[in-house]
This record gives structure tokens, C-alpha cells and sequence, in this order.
């Protein structure tokens, strides 16, 4: 009997920070064969070349449609997903998609490319990662296990330091598409993830780099069920190494706080509950980066082979982007 | 057993907690050279016999003062990845870092030893690319570290060390292997895949006598991927390398009695570094490893 099965064909787009990241984890999945790099920068593409002699290398986007692939990984800036992903589909390059979050710009053009994608088969998957991460994981299951009573209100932040000391002027942050989709949209999907639904209801965004840059906001939301929320976005906060996410939830038994490293728990007057990652067994088969890259990613491959929906699928990522345009409507951005 | 005092709480890293990390940051920032030196130095004088480092303006300056008055073994790791990371964002992602650190690589005094390797640098060669990078480091290191200081082993940071393995780039690793023995140093690897690593050296027949590598090794598994147990095994096939312990404390999350107490069952074994933020710290975690392994060695 022949056991071997048929490896999926993978090509990432876009060989920066992530997509090296994602190319180097997805190599040592077994049901993985790295087939082909598309690459605009010459020195990137060039490197590339050399570095992998079996791959294919291409910078232009038709070209992987004569590559046989199963998967596309789409890890260029923001603005550009969703011409890319357009011709993806449209070229029928590959039916399984993943992209780094946003699903796109904006939630017109996301509705579109969701709306393009319902009518092909496949699975899909954005990349919000933090819902791979053992603490919001376990922040979810004492959410749905109803560990707080009724949701009353909760705090949620988003802070950086990458642009904190570059100087004013700069178009840099330009290219990450701005504050709301580069840093905000992870916990904004926490908290949808968290809260299901959210409507905003007031929302401000200032710049500092340049005029027309958004690189702080605060906004407030209310969900369906009455508990109200306040946001905390900025990426020129000083004194933050990483990016740092958190949510301090309360209920009418007690209050959640969870962020990357640790999730505490106070109910009533009983002893505060905390758990480290060290606690939550946040081991995973290759670690590179966070270990829920890795996590991520298997999921979404196992996903494909079981021919079942991703955790952040195109249908559920649209609403961090209706949520987001929201806030820049609000803020009249 | 041999100590070696790390460097992470001079970068202001807590893997334990983010927020202990920021108040690091504010009440650390005025922390000088000269008290992060003084660390090292009580290290060294209460069991440390070496100094791992990620080499970077911060660890150069207190290697510069250390080296004046103690004897000690470099374990130096590059790139210093956060650094990097931080100028990928200023410049504009990994292609204008790569012309940035070329830049900078070009204007360096060590010009002359990087000059034969231009070529291979224009055509984006990977491997004269690390070796070039590599020149320039050691280069950096031994301007400031003096007659007292021993350049042991570089390691290649876990984000080069453990991409090169997922993406099996062998040909890469055996190279820079073959580039540091020449120059009688320790080619070292770090790697948060202790497992994996192990495996694929296997596979790549490479010779484990003849490196340095750094895992973490917890008594709760922190970072030992895919597990503690599979980590511990692997530790069975590397007799002969020299293997340096990291994250002993799990971040924080143990206390050096039980780090030793996990550590002194494990084979092969041989060095293992931690890293102080504090004076009482520093000679009471290394008085205390080091009393701890030395009953180990005379109980067997």
C-alpha cells in the first residue's frame, strides 16, 4: 500500500520579516513543500535565488499560476493585499489563502474579496495570532465559561514603540498602513473574538510623524449585551521592547486581565488566580518568533487537509475591518 | 559545571512579564556601564568563569571595563536580533538593513579582511554575506576585550541558528562551521529547538565535538520544544559538545535551588548561564550554583 501522501504546494509572497518567518515554520511541516517566492526587491529576490536552488522565484504574481500550488501565504505591506489577493483569485493561482493581517485596507474592498472567495472552494485564514496564544486562549475559556458573571465593561490596548523615535516627517509607518490595522487589529479581534459583536460609539486619532498619519487612537464600543469598551492604540509610546496587547475585562463577579505573558484572575474576595505562559503549556513542535506562529500555521494546514474553516477566516476577519472603518468614520479620519 | 553570566537583563528582557520588563526600563535606564560591569565582575568573582553576550554597543562597553581587571571567556551571540529588528523598521524592512549593515560593515576600520569578499557581498551570496557579517563582529569584540578576555565561542542567534534549521540550509551552517574552526573559535548555535537541531546535526553529520550550543533547560519545560522530555533525550546523543543551559530560571519563574536541582540530573551538560539585574543576586545565584554543582561532581 503506498503511504505517501501528496505534499501541498506553498508559495509565500512577499519575503520580508513575515513571510520568512512563515516560509522557515512552514518548511518543517511534513505535509509542506516550499515551491515558490514572489518577491518585488531585486536584492531580496537575488538572495532568494541563490539561497534556494529548488524554489521558484518570480517577481511577478502570474507567474505562480503555472506553478501547480495548492496555497498562496501573502505577507506583503497592508495597502497591497488586495490587489494581490485579487489576482490570486481571479487567476485561480491557488485555492487555499492565507494573508497577514488586514484581510485589506478596508471593509469595502475585504467584503469584496470575501464575497470572490465565497464562490470558489478552499479555505482561508488572516493572520490574527494572538488567538493562538495560550494566554488569550485561556482568557477565551474563562469567558465562555462564564467566570465573570454578566460582562460589564472592559479596557483593551495595543502599544508599540517602532515609530517612538523616528523622527517627525517620516513616511516609514506610511507602508504598515497605519496604526488602527498594523497594531490595533489584533485586539480588536480579541475582542470580537472575546465579545462576538461591537458597534463604536465615539473615537479619536492623532498623528505624530506626518500630517495625515494615523499613529494613536482611543475609541469607546458597546456590544449587543450592554458591556462597554474603551481602546488604547499607539505605536510612538516610549519604553515598549515588543509590542505589547492586553484586555482587562470585568464582569459582575470579578475582573479578567490578560495580556502576552499572563492571564489574573480576581473573583470576590477570593485569592487572585494568575497564570503564566510557563503554566499553560506553551510548548509547540518548532519554535521561531511566538509559539503561536507555529501554532497558526499548522492549524491552517491542517485546516486544508480537513477541508474545515480556519479560526480567522475571511467571513471573520471583515469585521475587525468594518469595526476599524468605524472608528476612522467616527474619528473623521 | 561551569557559570557563565548572561546579559538579557542589561537589554531590559523579562520573558516572565512585560510589565516587569518596562519597569526595568524606567528604573533601569540610568543604570551605567560601570554598575552593569560591576555585575559581571561579582559574577565572575563569586563562580562565573565567562561572559555570554549579545554583542551590541551596551555588552561591548562593559566588556571593555570587565576585561581590564578579570579573567574570562567570551560566548559572544549575533546579531543582536532585537537591534536589528528596531533598524528593519527605520529603514524600511530586511532589504534596507541588509544595505544599512553592509554600509556600515563597508566604513568599518576591518575593511581590509572584508575586502575580498565585495564580490560575493554585490551578488547576495548568503554565505559570504554571514561570513563577512561574522568577520566584522569578532572584529568589534576583540577591539575592546583585551589580554584578559578569551574569545571562546560566537553563536549565531536562535533566529539564525533555528531558520537556517527549519530551512534546512546545511550547505550554511557546515560553512560557517569550517569559517570560525579556522580561526580557533567554537562555532556555537543558539536555539529555542534543542530537538530539532540535535536531529538534523545528525543527519547533516556534523560533528558534535566540535561545537557550542545553547538551549533552554527548565525543571517546567519553558521553551524546550516540542517537549521537555524529547529535549532530554536529545541531550543524550550530544556527548562531546560543549551544551550551555539557558533559561534555568524559566524566566524568572524558579528559583536558582530548583534550577540547580534539575540541572545536576541532566547528561552532557556542560555549562550553564544566567543572568543578574541585581548585586545580591549576582553573588548569591552564583555562590549557590556553584556550591550546588560542586557537591553534584564530588557525590559521583
Amino acid at each position: 500500500m503506498n503511504t505517501q501522501v501528496k505534499k501541498l504546494r506553498v508559495a509565500v509572497v512577499g519575503l520580508g520579516k513575515m513571510g520568512l518567518l512563515h516560509a522557515s515554520l512552514l518548511n518543517t511541516l511534513p505535509e509542506v513543500q516550499l515551491a515558490a517566492f514572489c518577491e518585488k526587491n531585486p536584492f531580496m529576490r537575488k538572495l532568494a535565488k541563490r539561497t534556494f536552488k529548488t524554489t521558484f522565484v518570480t517577481d511577478e504574481l502570474q507567474n505562480l499560476s503555472i506553478q501547480n500550488l495548492d496555497v498562496v501565504y501573502v505577507t506583503t505591506p497592508i495597502p497591497s493585499h488586495y490587489p494581490i489577493l485579487k489576482t490570486i483569485l481571479s487567476d485561480g493561482i491557488a485555492s487555499n489563502i492565507f494573508v497577514e493581517k488586514t484581510l485589506s485596507s478596508n471593509y469595502e474592498d475585504s467584503k469584496k474579496l470575501n464575497y470572490i472567495f465565497t464562490q470558489k472552494s478552499g479555505v482561508n485564514m488572516v493572520g490574527y495570532m494572538k488567538r493562538f496564544s495560550v494566554t488569550f486562549k485561556k482568557a477565551k475559556e474563562l469567558l465562555d465559561n462564564q467566570a465573570l458573571g454578566t460582562l460589564v465593561s472592559f479596557d483593551a490596548y495595543a502599544y508599540s514603540s517602532d515609530f517612538a523615535d523616528v523622527p517627525k516627517g517620516s513616511k516609514l509607518s506610511g507602508a504598515r498602513g497605519g496604526v488602527l490595522e498594523d497594531l490595533g487589529s489584533h485586539v480588536v479581534d480579541l475582542a470580537l473574538w472575546f465579545f462576538k459583536d461591537l458597534t463604536i460609539t465615539s473615537a479619536s486619532v492623532k498623528s505624530f510623524l506626518a500630517q495625515g498619519s494615523p499613529d494613536s487612537a482611543t475609541f469607546q464600543t458597546e456590544a449587543p449585551d450592554g458591556n462597554k469598551g474603551t481602546f488604547n492604540i499607539s505605536w510612538v509610546k516610549s519604553g515598549y521592547r515588543m509590542p505589547e496587547f492586553g484586555l482587562t475585562i470585568t464582569g459582575t463577579k470579578g475582573t479578567l486581565a490578560v495580556c502576552d505573558t499572563d492571564v489574573t484572575l480576581q473573583l470576590g474576595t477570593k485569592p487572585l488566580k494568575k497564570w503564566f505562559r510557563q503554566d499553560l503549556n506553551d510548548n509547540v513542535g518548532f519554535l521561531l518568533g511566538d509559539p503561536e506562529y507555529f501554532r497558526e500555521d499548522s492549524h491552517f494546514i491542517d485546516c486544508i487537509i480537513h477541508h474545515s474553516t480556519s479560526e480567522s477566516s475571511f467571513e471573520s476577519a471583515l469585521k475587525v475591518d468594518r469595526l476599524l472603518d468605524e472608528v476612522a468614520q467616527k474619528a473623521g479620519v | 559545571m561551569q557559570l557563565l553570566v548572561g546579559d538579557n537583563p542589561f537589554h531590559d528582557i523579562s520573558h516572565l512579564s512585560q510589565e516587569r520588563a518596562r519597569t526595568r526600563i524606567i528604573e533601569e535606564s540610568d543604570l551605567q556601564i560601570a554598575e552593569a560591569a560591576n555585575l559581571v565582575k561579582a559574577s565572575l568573582q563569586t563562580g562565573a568563569t565567562g561572559f555570554m553576550f549579545s554583542v551590541s554597543e551596551t555588552t561591548l562597553s562593559i566588556l571593555k571595563s570587565v576585561s581590564q581587571t578579570e579573567k574570562l571567556e567570551l560566548y559572544a551571540i549575533v546579531p543582536y536580533a532585537y537591534e536589528y529588528v528596531r533598524l528593519a523598521t527605520k529603514t524600511g524592512g530586511i532589504s534596507g538593513l541588509a544595505k544599512k549593515v553592509i554600509r556600515e560593515i563597508a566604513f568599518s576600520s576591518n575593511i581590509i579582511a572584508i575586502a575580498p569578499n565585495t564580490l560575493g557581498v554585490v551578488r547576495a551570496d548568503l554565505n559570504v554575506l554571514l561570513k563577512t557579517y561574522i568577520i566584522y563582529e569578532i572584529s568589534r569584540v576583540k577591539a575592546v576585550s583585551g589580554k584578559n578576555a578569551k574569545l571562546k565561542s560566537v553563536l549565531l542567534h536562535e533566529i539564525i541558528t533555528d531558520m537556517a534549521l527549519a530551512l534546512d540550509l546545511d550547505w550554511l551552517l557546515k560553512s560557517y562551521i569550517t569559517f570560525l574552526k579556522k580561526r580557533r573559535i567554537r562555532p556555537g548555535f543558539e536555539t529555542r529547538n534543542f530537538t530539532y537541531l540535535v536531529d538534523k546535526f545528525e543527519e547533516w553529520n556534523i560533528d558534535f565535538s566540535e561545537i557550542t550550543i545553547t538551549a533552554p533547560f527548565n525543571r517546567v519545560g519553558f521553551q524546550m520544544n516540542p517537549s521537555k522530555t524529547s529535549c532530554e533525550k536529545a541531550l543524550q546523543k550530544v556527548a562531546g559538545a560543549e551544551v550551555v543551559a539557558m533559561s534555568v530560571l524559566a524566566a524568572g519563574y524558579l528559583k536558582p535551588a530548583e534550577a540547580a536541582g534539575y540541572l545536576k540530573i541532566l547528561p552532557n551538560v556542560t555549562h550553564t548561564v544566567v543572568g543578574v539585574s541585581k548585586m545580591r543576586h549576582a553573588t548569591e545565584t552564583f555562590r549557590l550554583l556553584e556550591q550546588e554543582f560542586a557537591r553534584s561532581t564530588s557525590q559521583m
